[in-house]
């Protein structure tokens, strides 16, 4: 790839997008008026806006004791709100209670007409409330009470009742508005009452809390800030990705210029990259002047609103501090790369620009959850949510934002690796379809299912398509999650075996042997069903023997920087614990998963995956699905290496007898070793610098590590020498990048 | 120059299965000489044309351009090749100049060196009037005239016409057939398809007919009229592809 085609074919494209004037309405125009439009309505209309009063119907308004005063004539009193103003938001149409038996009439005719709207809320006054209170008061006075007494009394006297409509807006203000009154007005009357007995005011409120808020005002306001903020800018970023990626792909397809430019000497991933850089270039500036111009409306408008309102708020409105924009700034970029990759790669699957209009929906559908999970209140930065491309992204660029640096840094890893994998997997499947023909020149067909389903079996190859095979990944993995969180966790061995070889069995090697017996022809080769070299099988064991140290160091690592939740580790150990002999264990946990875990991804899905025609990205890709499937994180990430490992020896040795010998012996080992390291560890001559103790288990010690891995690497270049069967595509790019190097000397 | 031997392209189709398009075709084509492809529309001959150029890999057999294999060597093959075919439009957003500059510099070639080149272009297409006139502006004689600068502007030895005429009136197409046949002298191997006989007989010293997939003959003018006994090519064309097709017929009715 030349650097110079790259910047030649990135600096016609943005100097093409300038001269495109909608594209200039959408990333300059529309974000430069858009808000301060917005703003302006707003004010707007927030100044003809007013609070309706609301309407209440007071029955029994007679009944109402005269001190403290409830009622003022039509309103209620006004020493009852908080703001003087608010009584007129409150007006009051007195009723006379009815005479007799207050009872069930009253009540239905009340409701009825609150249901009907003729007023907002309706507040019953029981017949003797004012008197029995009255009374009550005397009685206070008199202090002819015992303390058992009144409280008795107080129980006896009826309340007033609220009839309220809640399915009406108007209707629930008013019930609000009125309890808040009923409830000041309740205060006053204990206050009148403390009063008349001579019990100072404070009793009732014998102490005071303190409240002190210890964040300063630039993390308070870096605090608000990190959840807007990182929302905005993400929502930008994809729709500042997603128009000019429609124009460079499946417009240029449209209007023809797309063969002319594959007939130049450019090579595809030059165009590729030349594309990607200015979708990137879009995105970001989208981003920036969005953030730009809603900052400066915001605070202007905020400051227009204070002036006019005078609006008491102890929310700390400005601009956030310099430090939280920088990282903003930062992480930008790997956001944008992601998003620019992701649109590039749907936008060159388009036929033109108006199929491609029809793909941001689905793209917004998967992104949309991934960018609003982070805002919720539980979610923090975890093992699992890390490893979320987008929301680990967000999470962390939250903890930058409010400086907790520390979490920022634990996570750093991780969340980076999997946006920078994810990018680049974007990346290469943009690639890989400009290099696809059948995409760029994709015509219109009629889709019709029979003729689909026919096509499929009539037409398929030897080996599965690099379709089928992420397919039968995706199908795997939803099978995985879907059905097994209906069942319940077994509490003992039997139940845990019978689960484990069913899910293995039933998720994994059912769906691969299917799908090779449908929808390939040569099944056999497909699942790599062949007689390996002799030897390779006894390299495998030995290999897996070497490898496994390292294996053990690994996971203890990511246990002690991600712990397990405690819960899970009991249950494991608990469970295993309790299988009846070593044998029945190994044939459970090594040798069933050993061969359904390889039937479905070394088997179907890698073979399928090696039409890509690049070897390691199918290994890799392969892993990925390998590591997903095991469900737990911590689980995930020594299963997809080791799956690395497994997929090299699948494209090496075209067998997966010697696959199935790896994963079985490396189980067998990791089992034995939890069996019995514990027991023996002491007894083991040498055992000293063979074995250390760590906080959460028995580890090799680093010496050991490191010999049987340079070991290991050895057997892996023995396996690296072997024959190896390449796909006609993986020949093809081999071929192709000998005429690079041949192109560039 | 080009060498195409037993050369295959399938597609896959949901209704038809397996389509072959190009079927198992061989042809070569020299230097300073002119080759025509003539068929009908669905011949096979913009995805001959296509799989020179790069833009299609072949399914099956071969063809070098200049010695460099198109499947495996496709980066050196473009630069050996100038293609202009009713597909290659040119940019809207872009001058003449514009255009023709940036695909000079994507051949990389000096500056200097290309300034010089395409002023010489310039003046011999006689675009200079359409020099900062923008893609979209341009009528389709001037679009196709840029079209030929920009796949000339790195000087190829293989030249790719493909159904270069379509849509062109009779003097631009004219100038362009005149173009073409100039090219042929200054030594070019050039490769030029169409469906209309008159330009074939003007210009090709070798012809191959095709039809769905297969060329049915090839050689020059003389020999096509001599091995038929026919002298008038249109006469000959329409006897080639209609006895094919009752061949075909009778073959699918035996079966």
């Amino acid at each position: 790839m030349k650097w110079s085609n790259v910047q030649l074919i990135f600096l016609r494209e943005v100097r093409d997008q300038l001269r495109d004037r909608r594209t200039l309405f959408t990333i300059a125009v529309l974000p430069i008026f858009l808000y301060p439009l917005l703003g302006m309505i707003f004010i707007q209309v927030s100044q003809f806006t007013r609070q309706y009063p609301a309407q209440i119907h007071v029955v029994g308004a007679e009944q109402l004791p005269m001190a403290p005063q409830l009622l003022d004539g039509e309103r209620f009193s006004a020493e009852l709100f908080d703001f003087a103003d608010e009584s007129n938001l409150l007006e009051v149409t007195p009723y006379p209670g009815l005479d007799g038996p207050v009872g069930d009439e009253l009540t239905a005719m009340v409701e009825q007409s609150v249901r009907d709207g003729e007023c907002d809320a309706v507040l019953i006054v029981p017949a003797t409330f004012g008197q029995q209170l009255a009374e009550f008061r005397q009685k206070l006075a008199r202090k002819s009470l015992r303390r058992d007494q009144a409280s008795d009394i107080i129980r006896q006297i009826p309340g007033p009742k609220i009839v309220y409509d809640q399915a009406r807006d108007e209707s629930r203000v008013a019930r609000d508005r009125l309890s808040r009154v009923l409830q000041l007005w309740r205060e006053k009357m204990g206050h009148t009452y403390l009063a008349e007995n001579q019990i100072p005011l404070a009793v009732a409120r014998p102490f005071l809390a303190e409240e002190t808020d210890v964040a300063p005002e630039a993390k308070k306001r870096a605090a608000i800030w990190s959840k807007v903020l990182p929302f905005v800018v993400l929502i930008w970023a994809l729709t500042g990705a997603f128009y000019p990626a429609i124009d460079l792909c499946a417009g240029e397809k449209e209007r023809g210029t797309l063969e002319t430019l594959l007939c130049s000497p450019a090579q595809r991933s030059e165009i590729v990259w030349g594309k990607l850089l200015t979708i990137m270039l879009f995105s970001m500036v989208t981003s920036l002047l969005n953030l730009l111009s809603m900052g400066l409306t915001a605070g202007m408008m905020m400051r227009q609103l204070q002036a006019f309102q005078k609006i008491v708020t102890d929310m700390p409105l400005g601009l956030p501090p310099l430090s939280s924009l920088a990282w903003l700034l930062v992480a930008l970029v790997p956001i944008s790369a992601l998003f620019s990759a992701l649109s590039l790669a749907l936008a060159a699957l388009a036929r033109s620009a108006k199929e491609g209009q029809y793909y941001l929906m689905p793209l917004l559908l998967v992104t949309m959850p991934l960018m609003v999970l982070p805002s919720l209140p539980s979610v923090q930065l975890d093992p699992g949510t890390s490893l979320i491309p987008v929301t680990g992204l967000m999470l962390m660029l939250r903890a930058l934002m409010e400086s907790d640096y520390s979490a920022a840094a634990l996570y750093a890893l991780p969340v980076l690796a999997v946006t920078g994998a994810c990018c680049l997997l974007a990346i290469r499947w943009a690639v890989d379809q400009f290099n696809n023909e059948s995409v760029l020149f994709r015509e219109s067909e009629q889709f019709e299912s029979r003729a689909w389903l026919r096509h499929l079996v009539r037409d398929r190859g030897d080996t599965p398509t690099v379709g089928q095979a992420m397919l039968c990944a995706l199908f795997i993995l939803l099978l995985r999650f879907f059905i097994s969180s209906q069942f319940s966790l077994p509490a003992d061995w039997t139940g845990l075996a019978t689960l484990t070889v069913l899910t293995q069995v039933a998720f994994f090697a059912i769906p691969a042997l299917l799908m090779a017996g449908m929808l390939t022809r040569k099944p056999g080769e497909t699942l790599l069903l062949r007689t390996p070299r002799w030897f390779s099988l006894p390299a495998a064991v030995l290999l897996a023997v070497l490898l496994h140290p390292a294996a053990i160091s690994l996971s203890m690592l990511i246990q002690q920087t991600y712990p397990l939740p405690e819960q899970i580790e009991q249950i494991s150990r608990t469970l295993l614990s309790g299988a009846p002999n070593l044998w029945v264990l190994i044939l459970v946990i090594a040798v069933v998963p050993g061969i359904c875990e390889e039937l479905a991804f070394r088997g179907f899905i890698l073979s399928g995956l090696r039409h890509l025609g690049h070897r390691w990205w199918a290994i890799v890709l392969s892993s990925i699905f390998f590591g997903v499937a095991h469900g737990i994180v911590q689980q995930s990430i020594t299963a997809t290496v080791l799956g690395v490992v497994i997929g090299y020896l699948a494209v090496q040795s075209s067998s997966l007898f010697v696959c199935i010998l790896f994963h079985v012996t490396h189980n067998s080992l990791a089992i034995l070793s939890q069996e019995f390291l514990q027991q023996y560890a002491q007894r083991l001559p040498g055992s000293d610098w063979l074995l250390e103790t760590s906080e959460v288990g028995i580890v090799y010690t680093w010496p050991v590590v490191t010999v049987t891995l340079v070991m290991a690497l050895g057997v892996l270049q023995w396996f690296r020498h072997l024959p190896q069967q390449l796909y006609a595509e993986e020949r093809l790019q081999e071929a192709l990048s000998h005429q690079t190097a041949r192109a560039t000397t | 120059m080009i060498q195409v031997s037993e050369l295959t392209k399938t597609y896959s189709d949901l209704r038809r299965g397996q389509f072959v398009a190009v079927d198992r075709i061989s042809f070569h084509a020299m230097q300073g000489e002119i080759f025509g492809l003539l068929g009908p529309n669905g011949a096979g001959k913009t995805t001959v044309l296509r799989i020179l150029s790069t833009i299609l890999r072949p399914s099956a057999g071969s063809a070098t351009v200049n010695g460099y294999d198109v499947l495996t060597e496709p980066a050196l093959v473009r630069h050996q090749i100038g293609f202009v075919s009713a597909n290659t439009a040119v940019y809207d957003r872009m001058t003449a100049w514009e255009l023709v500059e940036y695909f000079g510099r994507l051949y990389g070639i000096e500056r200097s060196l290309l300034r010089e080149r395409m002023e010489n272009l310039f003046e011999r297409l006689k675009m200079n009037d359409i020099r900062d006139l923008l893609g979209s502006k341009m009528s389709t004689g001037m679009k196709q005239k840029v079209s030929i600068a920009r796949a000339l502007v790195h000087d190829p030895p293989v030249l790719i016409f493909d159904e270069a005429t379509a849509g062109l009136d009779v003097l631009v197409g004219r100038a362009l057939l005149d173009t073409i046949s100039e090219l042929r002298n200054q030594g070019k191997c050039i490769i030029f398809s169409t469906h209309i006989m008159r330009e074939v007989e003007r210009l090709c010293d070798q012809i191959a007919v095709m039809h769905r997939g297969h060329v049915l003959s090839a050689g020059t003018l003389h020999e096509l009229i001599e091995q038929h006994e026919e002298d008038d090519m249109e006469e000959l064309f329409f006897r080639l592809i209609s006895d094919y097709d009752t061949r075909h017929e009778l073959a699918s009715v035996e079966r």
